[in-house]
């Protein structure tokens, strides 16, 4: 009976309070051994010594009413199995690129290397960071052959014919074909572009009737959206003089499109070099707000091919939690941390719904 | 000639370097920043009863809010590619009027200037009033769609 000494006698409550505690939030089949020896006030306070003896053996008889590591099911298992957890995640998914000051692709880029500006509000806690999952490209080729770029449509042409036939291309790419002029896009060839395609298709062209530039870019986008595929990058490259004279659609229905589905474009400005017009303001903007580039025709296309290839190689996927704002469209920017010569590239902004409390994702 | 540039050198750097060493700059974060109108070094008395307006100026210039412990700053850069690391802790100290931001670990301070500022607790409350604003906003448009 000494055993039971005051001081002893003040411990027991506060274990049996664990216990309780224990016992009414947590699975009694997972509680520690410790505290299964702690149920029963006689093995109390002999703790230490039957801790030594009985330790594994609660261990094991634990072990062996333990449903988890049995697989047996348990009374009411059937019910639990029954039921089916849902969370809605409201994440951003964003695939960017990082250059060093010399324009060359940063391998070794960190995670605290960058910030996000996402509607105002700099963030700098990431779900992940990843190099991206991107390994193949999904491409249409848009060919403005509309009148307005009749004195440099057989460079244009010449300059597809170069990108199909010497570009870098790896097998699993695919290539879509389309041309607009009139009043709509056509498409000269789908997926598998760079096998079944015939030059002379091209050079047979005719370059005449009105622009529709915007419809075309949403006709590219749609086609691009149809045939998804999580490890493929949807790219557009368009050869145009950017002056849009028909669409049916506005510029901003075309970008809205462009950025909610996450394709990126890669504007080719057919229009002479130094001379700004409101077309090549168009190519820009496509090219920026979509996270892609603008170039003139002037530089080649294996050189603007090598851009794409580029990018897809040094792609970088961030994901962070959705902040909050009251506008549909956030926008996005990315800026460094530390080294203020670092440049990052993505695309100016995401939609998201939020009244339907569904986080439409924008990369 | 060497000698020569040395001493500009560190003359130039002085007053960053002492700065670093005695202690003066405060240690802050930023959390928001846009680009917004460029503010005018001369904008106040003079501009609102001087003569005819300058023309304004279409230029847009970074504006960052910093959150310091006791004081939160809205400032503005004098044009619009001047960044500050949006690193977690920035440096930097008041310095006749502007506040100056160690930049790229001291080598030199980017002057801004300052468009607002505002004592921490009340832009605690007001940042908490803006977050309950938007919970409850964004509640009624969930029961809205579960009604539909």
């Amino acid at each position: 009976m000494a055993l039971f000494a005051p001081s002893h006698t003040s411990v027991i409550p506060k274990h049996e309070e664990i216990l309780r505690l224990l016992i009414q939030n947590a699975d009694p089949y997972v509680i520690p051994p410790f505290y299964l020896g702690l149920k029963f006030p006689g093995m109390v306070l002999m703790l230490n010594q039957i801790k030594r003896l009985m330790s594994p053996m609660l261990l094991l008889a634990c072990i062996s009413f333990n449903p988890f590591l049995l697989g047996s099911p348990l009374p009411g298992s059937e019910q639990a199995s029954n039921f089916t957890y849902h969370s809605n995640v409201s994440e951003v998914r964003l695939v960017f690129f990082a250059k060093d000051e010399h324009n060359r692709p940063i391998q070794e880029l960190q995670k605290d290397d960058f910030a996000v500006i996402d509607d105002d509000a700099v963030i700098r806690n990431f779900r992940s960071f990843n190099r991206s999952p991107l390994t193949k490209l999904d491409v249409v080729l848009l060919i403005d052959s509309s009148e307005s770029v009749l004195a440099q449509f057989k460079q244009e042409i010449a300059e597809v014919q170069r990108m199909i036939s010497e570009a870098p291309w790896s097998p699993e790419d695919n290539l879509s074909i389309l041309t607009f002029s009139g009043v709509e896009a056509h498409i000269l060839c789908a997926i598998n572009c760079r096998g079944s395609f015939l030059p002379d298709q091209l050079a047979s062209l005719p370059a005449e009737g009105t622009t529709p530039l915007f419809d075309a870019l949403e006709v590219a986008t749609n086609l691009l959206t149809q045939r998804r595929q999580p490890d493929a990058w949807p790219v557009i490259i368009v050869f145009s003089d950017g002056d849009d004279t028909i669409s049916k659609s506005s510029f901003r229905d075309a970008l809205r499109e462009i950025q909610m589905n996450e394709a990126q474009v890669y504007a080719v400005d057919v229009n002479r070099p130094g001379r700004q017009s409101n077309g090549t303001a168009m190519l820009q903007r496509f090219a920026i707000d979509s996270g892609g580039r603008w170039v003139g025709m002037g530089q080649g296309s294996a050189e603007i091919f090598q851009e794409v290839i580029d990018d897809l190689h040094s792609a970088h996927v961030v994901t962070y939690p959705l902040p909050d704002s009251n506008s549909e469209f956030h926008s996005i920017r990315i800026l460094p941390t530390h080294n203020l010569k670092l440049q990052f590239r993505c695309r100016r902004g995401y939609y998201h719904h939020s009244s339907t409390h569904k986080k439409e994702e924008g990369l | 000639m060497k000698k020569m540039s040395c001493l500009l050198v560190f003359f130039c750097s002085f007053p960053v370097l002492l700065a670093a060493q005695i202690g003066i700059y405060q240690h802050g974060t930023v959390v928001r920043m846009h680009m917004g109108d460029c503010v005018s070094a001369h904008r106040g008395f003079m501009v609102a009863f001087g003569g005819p307006a300058m023309p304004a100026s279409e230029d847009v210039c970074p504006e960052y809010t910093l959150v310091s412990p006791k004081v939160v700053y809205v400032i503005v850069g004098k044009f619009s590619n001047q960044l500050i690391p949006l690193a977690e802790s920035i440096d930097f100290r008041l310095h006749n009027n502007e506040l100056a931001v160690r930049v790229d670990d001291a080598r030199h301070e980017s002057k801004f200037m300052i468009k607002e500022m505002i004592v921490r607790s009340e832009w605690d409350r007001v940042q908490r009033h803006i977050q309950e604003a938007m919970n409850t906003s964004e509640n009624r448009k969930a029961e809205r769609v579960d009604e539909q």
